[in-house]
């Protein structure tokens, strides 16, 4: 018995102390088998989509298919903008030998211009890869290049868009209003960058897979999307009178020691632009090697006060309403107390009693707020929105710039009054002269638009219906008054041989305001259309800061008539060669 | 498949030996096959590389020539080239103003309402031409 029991007891704990081992293992494994399992399933699970994409990127090689940028053309097809293909030059330092590195940098030196420090230094650095500056560089340099079978030196193609030349090497035909594409392929300013969507189009791409040696594998899965070419614009500008107009503003800003100037014309029953010039301007071939500040496009992103050019609005506005006449008769003592101001006529003068005609050919102050207030405060807001003053003119242009004036029932008197003559309202010109454009147009507002065309589909701004602003009648009456400007008024130097009783005109100077007060230096202006019956073209020009012959002994040399009316004139004339304009029968 | 093949090799009075050869040999197709067909994809592929890269230099040039052309027909080449010929833009001295004009542009157009002229003058007339021959009035003018 004690044998048994003896031998029974160690069994029995052997016997527990296997299944706690067993139990333990089993645990262990577990423990060690769950470790892998959940790493697996962080592996497998987890991170599953960017080991998949790690995969893929090893055997499979995307292609990018670009899409080819749509042309600018203008109203008569002549293209303003290619497409060309341009190269930059790169080199693996490592694999020129050091007996080559000479030969290499003054090839370099001589063909593309690289600075010669730069490349050597580049040479020597051992380095696998690095571009040479300056890039983007034509076809006929890298066809020397690449005859001359340089070790380590390659080239990479790439696309440009390449402008027509302007009036100097340092500017390109309406770069202001076209812009430019960056090196991202992205259109900056003007029309490239409002149409990049359309004139971009959609890349397209080859996807296929690749073996080891990195061949691809024929049988493979491909994808193929081809892609979508840019849609072609065709505007409505004309090449050869953008190139007048830019010609006529660079000898007026000269002429006039300016600061700078712009033009721009209209067709006045489309309010499709003709041309719209900047002086100073830039080469958009050249871009990055150029002053940021020439990028802004004057005619739409600079807001300024018209001054007497506002006139026309005003005194249209109150003809209309029914509130004067071109022969209603004022007295004007040559200044009128408005909201504890005392504003005064240019001159300063009495003029005693004299009709609305004398007051818009003299560009009377008193006059026009005389009419503003004949159709009082809320009508004559109610004009300045239909003549479209008051909100941007939505022109098919990136980065247009306005400020509105404050609500009706906000402005004080005096601001009503100055705003009569075109002093403490702010406006662009592109907004100023689709205002003028009403009474070109038989009283109608035609939304001003500079693309006629996107691939084959019409601008839809062109579609719109416009709004009739002023009867046709006070559009006629204001017609015959602008022309008075022109035949009696200080619209003379405007006018063109053959159309001395066929043009309109009218005048602006507007004082500069700094820090709130008014300096002496202006904002010379002059709009006008014709012939006056059939306008074939509105046009306004802006001087900004000139400085004319003797103006720092009395400032009024710098008035618009002196300054700008020349410049008015200068383009008229080119336009009625080239556009064979003939005066109205009489 | 397998006792028939024994009994082939048996045929053959192939050893272990030549059974290896066989198999080498077999291979030995199988890789000359693939290198056949991958130096003749290698040459397709070189061949597309050599186009596609002909391709593009045409491309290029075609951009290239054709912004020549868009640049010879540009105002300021235009200009340039005109005034290097000595031409110049003709400047308009100015229109002669229009005199009232004698034609009643406002009647209405048509053949007018007939011969006014007395029928006694039409049968002389008549008379005339028939003896004298008609004269051909406009032949005469210039």
């Amino acid at each position: 018995m004690s044998i048994g029991v003896r031998s029974r007891a160690p069994r029995v704990e052997r016997v527990g102390s296997t299944r706690f081992r067993i139990l333990a293992l089993v645990l262990v494994a577990l423990c060690l088998a769950g470790m892998v399992w959940s790493r697996l399933a962080y592996w497998q699970i987890a991170r599953h989509g960017q080991l998949a994409m790690q995969a893929q990127a090893q055997y499979r090689e995307v292609v990018d298919l670009p899409a080819v940028r749509g042309a600018i053309f203008d109203r008569n097809l002549t293209q303003l903008v290619v497409n060309t293909t341009v190269y930059t030059a790169f080199v693996s330092p490592d694999q020129v030998p050091a007996a080559w590195r000479e030969r290499v940098t003054n090839a370099l030196v001589s063909i593309i211009g690289a600075d010669q420090a730069t490349v050597m230094t580049t040479l020597a650095s051992g380095a696998q890869f690095a571009y040479i500056s300056p890039r983007r560089f034509t076809k006929d340099k890298a066809d020397k290049l690449t005859a001359l079978k340089l070790p380590g030196v390659g080239l990479e193609p790439d696309t440009q868009r390449s402008y027509l030349p302007g009036i100097s090497s340092g500017s390109t035909l309406a770069a202001n209003l076209l812009g430019f594409v960056n090196y991202s392929g992205d259109g900056q300013y003007g029309l490239e960058a409002y149409y990049q969507k359309q004139l971009a189009g959609t890349p397209g791409y080859i996807s296929s897979y690749r073996d080891l040696a990195n061949q691809e594998i024929v049988l493979g899965s491909h994808t193929h999307l081809d892609p979508v070419n840019g849609s072609d614009l065709v505007l409505s500008l004309d090449a050869n009178i953008q190139y007048a107009a830019e010609q006529a503003l660079a000898d007026g800003v000269k002429k006039y020691n300016a600061e700078s100037a712009s033009v721009l014309i209209m067709d006045p029953s489309t309010g499709g632009i003709i041309a719209s010039a900047d002086y100073p301007s830039y080469n958009a071939n050249n871009f990055a090697q150029t002053d940021t500040a020439l990028f802004k496009d004057n005619v739409s992103s600079y807001v300024y006060e018209p001054g007497s050019v506002m006139k026309v609005a005003t005194l249209a506005g109150a003809i209309n309403s029914g509130a004067i006449t071109p022969s209603t008769v004022i007295n004007d003592p040559g200044y009128l107390n408005v909201g504890g101001y005392r504003i005064y006529d240019w001159d300063r003068k009495n003029h005693g009693n004299i009709n609305y005609t004398y007051v818009l050919q003299d560009s009377l102050n008193v006059g026009a707020m005389k009419a503003m207030l004949a159709e009082g405060h809320a009508a004559f807001y109610s004009y300045l929105q239909g003549f479209g003053l008051t909100q941007p003119s939505g022109i098919d242009v990136a980065g247009e710039t306005t400020v509105p004036p404050p609500p009706a029932g906000q402005m004080a008197d005096a601001q009503y009054a100055t705003a009569s003559f075109g002093q403490g309202i702010d406006v662009n010109m592109v907004q100023m002269l689709a205002a003028v454009n009403v009474i070109a147009n038989g009283g109608k507002y035609a939304p001003p638009s500079v693309v006629e065309r996107v691939g084959t589909a019409i601008n839809p701004l062109l579609l719109q219906p416009q709004r009739q602003v002023i009867s046709p009648s006070a559009a006629a009456q204001m017609t015959a008054m602008m022309e008075n400007v022109v035949q009696h008024g200080s619209g003379y130097t405007s006018r063109v041989p053959g159309f001395e009783l066929d043009q309109t005109a009218k005048t602006g100077t507007s004082q500069i305001p700094v820090n709130g007060q008014y300096t002496q230096d202006v904002w010379a202006s002059f709009v006008g259309f014709l012939p006056a019956q059939h306008p074939k073209f509105t046009m306004l020009v802006v001087i900004r800061k000139p400085h004319a012959a003797g103006s720092a002994r009395d400032w009024t040399l710098n008035d618009g008539y002196i300054t700008a009316g020349p410049i008015w004139q200068k383009i008229a004339q080119a336009m009625v060669v080239d556009w064979h304009i003939t005066p109205d029968p009489r | 498949m397998q006792v028939a093949g024994s009994t082939a090799a048996e045929r053959l009075h192939l050893s272990s030996f030549g059974h290896a050869y066989l198999g080498l040999g077999a291979v030995l197709i199988a890789v000359l096959f693939y290198l056949g067909l991958a130096a003749q994809i290698t040459q397709s592929s070189y061949d597309i590389a050599q186009l596609q890269s002909q391709q593009s230099q045409l491309i290029a040039e075609q951009d290239q020539l054709r912004y020549q052309e868009v640049t010879l027909h540009a105002p300021a080449q235009v200009q340039q080239q005109a005034a290097q010929s000595g031409m110049q833009r003709n400047v308009p001295t100015g229109y002669v103003a229009g005199q009232p004009v004698a034609i009643d542009l406002t009647a209405p157009v048509g053949a007018t309402t007939g011969d006014a002229t007395p029928l006694w003058e039409r049968a002389v007339a008549a008379v005339i031409n028939t003896v004298g021959g008609t004269r051909d009035v406009l032949a005469a003018t210039r």
